[in-house]
């Protein structure tokens, strides 16, 4: 599993960063050659919808869509599991609705042919049909975690449910930062300023 | 019951939900949902897909996850980390040194890098420490602290102007040039504040002595970031690129700038790719979630009536926005501030606009409200981040404490930007393109 969200991640960052390049080489392009590549600007678009819907999951699996855990932690833990499952149902719900939303858009497209506005009049079926796809899969991450989470709150395991399944709160991404500040060993780098008291 | 009623117990109902931990994106994105399904039916779902594909297909929103990678290359390579070193070696002399290198130095890391969870981490681990040994009060060190890493949304690019400009069909370069002033007046008044209240024990708090050649020699790892930082809003400034362009050609530079140093690696990229799509995931699921309410709050004539109900009481721009300074307040101490913004914008940008309000510096004063709601306990992110990094283990309320006078600092400077709009409208008038 550690596997499959590295490669959404993967397919994320260098889909992005194969996009800057196109759209660094277009601006310079226009800019300085006065010669354009059309269409760049439409591609961002298309980049965006499947590596966002990608995006998505990824926040999934790694439980950082925002919830506010003011109150949550001062609860009994049995309304902690029934709210931690809640939460996961939420957002497994967002992502069927989304896909339904994706695939209601497909259809349309597909029915009546419809290309973009644009000077490629790209076939809209082709970008939107990877974009149901990248929302299938976040869709099919959400249900998972759904279910997982119901599966535990089912065998009584609430230990779990709140390490796995509880908000992140400030002191978790703080943790995770502070791991990253040691392991790129920014502390040593940074405070060399000699002092005189 | 009037329409008017159904949306205030609608809004009341979805900061329930997200207070009792309900994830923000979900709680916006079901309740657009069911609210448009009950006036509208399935065929709410045929506009809502229309509209989901328009946003996240929209090109101006690509800036978002560019931004977001961008400032973990900056992050994660090592090259914002150099700042603080430059920061402390140039302004350790003036009254409250180390606190004005806190102020500095948060503004530039946390502009650059985006997270203001990473800004504190990074620079209060280096800071504390020293700022403990030469014996200033550990209230003030983590106030300033807490204040520092707000100054980021303010200071372009900031994902929170993209995402308003988004929202209100306003210029995302004109509200990051917006952005330039206040920010910089901000930190100038942090920095007085701090000039002002160590002036007595300046005496009494060491003071750092770099040599002027190192501190020259120092300004090289100020090159870097100010080079990519000067692409991405140059461009911007002169018209050359749009918001989404400029974050393409900064990521580029800052890609090109990590190679040369030898850092590149797969462990980099990845390590960058992760962080960068979780954050991007939950932006940009609360933008789309956002987006849906919206669709529900126009199609069922909700916003509309909301609308009407408050420009009914005759409120006058000034009367309007000290209120909306209180609301904010009040919203900011208990909410996620990305959240309080995507979710007020709908309600509140329409009211504001049938008064006269300028969408560019309405821009700038959200902002501004969700940088006070940064610091406002007891949800401020900010103060617990900065509390988790102290090394003594004090009660939070001293970052509270030192944190107070900065939130003082923001009120009075959004009063003063009522009084004097030009401080965010005159930069962006002389843009070009």
């Amino acid at each position: 599993m550690q596997r499959f969200d590295r490669g959404l991640a993967m397919v994320f960052g260098f889909g992005l960063l194969a996009l800057a390049l196109a759209v660094a080489v277009e601006t310079i392009l226009r800019k300085v050659f006065n010669k354009s590549l059309q269409g760049v600007d439409e591609l961002g678009g298309y980049v965006l919808a499947v590596t966002a819907a990608l995006s998505f999951a990824v926040a999934v699996r790694s439980r950082t869509h925002i919830r506010i855990d003011l109150i949550h932690d001062h609860l009994p833990s049995a309304l902690r599991v029934v709210l931690n499952a809640l939460a996961a149902l939420s957002i497994a719900v967002c992502a069927l609705a989304a896909l339904y939303m994706g695939w209601i858009a497909l259809t349309d497209t597909i029915q009546y042919n419809a290309t973009a506005q644009t000077p490629w009049a790209t076939p809209l079926k082709f970008p939107q049909g990877a974009w149901v796809a990248a929302l299938a899969l976040f869709a099919a991450v959400a249900v998972y975690e759904a279910v997982r989470v119901i599966g535990l709150a089912a065998t009584g395991q609430s230990g779990t449910i709140d390490r796995s399944f509880g908000p992140r709160g400030a002191k978790d991404e703080l943790d995770e930062e502070l791991a990253d500040l040691k392991a790129r060993g920014a502390v040593e780098v940074v405070p060399v300023a000699k002092e005189r008291s | 019951m009037s329409l008017a009623l159904v949306g205030i117990i609608s809004f009341l109902l979805m900061v329930g939900l997200m207070l009792l931990g309900m994830p923000i994106a979900a709680v916006m994105l079901l309740l657009g949902l069911f609210g448009g399904m009950a006036a509208h039916g399935l065929a709410f779902f045929t506009s809502s897909a229309s509209v989901a594909w328009g946003v996240m297909s929209e090109n101006n929103l690509t800036a978002i996850p560019l931004f977001v990678l961008l400032g973990e290359f900056l992050l994660r390579s090592g090259m914002a980390d150099r700042m603080y070193t430059v920061f402390a070696a140039w302004l350790g002399r003036l009254p409250g040194g180390l606190l004005h290198t806190n102020i500095g130095c948060c503004a530039l890391f946390a502009a650059t890098s985006g997270s203001s969870v990473a800004t504190a981490a990074t620079i209060g681990t280096v800071a504390l420490p020293s700022l403990r040994k030469n014996g200033y009060p550990m209230a003030d060190s983590l106030g300033s602290l807490a204040a520092g890493g707000t100054l980021g949304i303010m200071i372009p690019p900031s994902i929170n102007f993209i995402i308003y400009g988004s929202m209100t069909n306003t210029s995302v370069g004109k509200l990051f040039i917006a952005g330039i002033i206040p920010g910089l007046a901000l930190a100038g008044f942090f920095m007085l504040w701090i000039y002002l209240s160590n002036m007595r024990r300046a005496e009494r708090l060491a003071i750092i002595e770099v040599p002027w050649a190192e501190r020259v020699r120092l300004l090289r790892h100020l090159v870097e970031p100010l080079l990519v930082f000067g692409i991405v809003m140059g461009t911007l400034y002169a018209g050359i690129a749009t918001a989404t362009e400029s974050a393409a050609l900064g990521l580029v530079v800052a890609f090109v700038l990590v190679t040369l140093q030898g850092k590149l690696n797969m462990a980099l990229l990845e390590n960058c790719f992760v962080s960068s799509a979780k954050t991007t995931g939950m932006i940009l699921l609360i933008v789309l979630g956002a987006f849906v309410l919206n669709l529900a709050l126009s199609l069922t004539g909700i916003g509309e009536a909301l609308t009407k109900w408050v420009t009914g009481f005759g409120l006058g721009r000034v009367q309007l926005l000290l209120l909306l300074i209180g609301f904010y307040l009040v919203l900011g101490m208990f909410m996620d501030t990305l959240s309080m913004m995507v979710a007020t914008i709908p309600l509140v940008f329409p009211v504001v606009s049938t008064v006269g309000v300028d969408p560019i510096w309405f821009g700038v004063f959200i902002v501004l409200m969700c940088e006070l709601g940064l610091i406002t306990p007891p949800v401020g992110m900010n103060l617990f981040v900065v509390q988790g990094i102290r090394p003594d283990g004090g009660p939070v309320s001293d970052v509270i404490r030192g944190a107070l006078p900065y939130a003082i600092i923001m009120i009075l400077f959004a009063l003063l930007l009522i009084a004097v709009p030009a401080i965010a409208t005159w930069l962006p008038t002389y843009m070009r393109g």
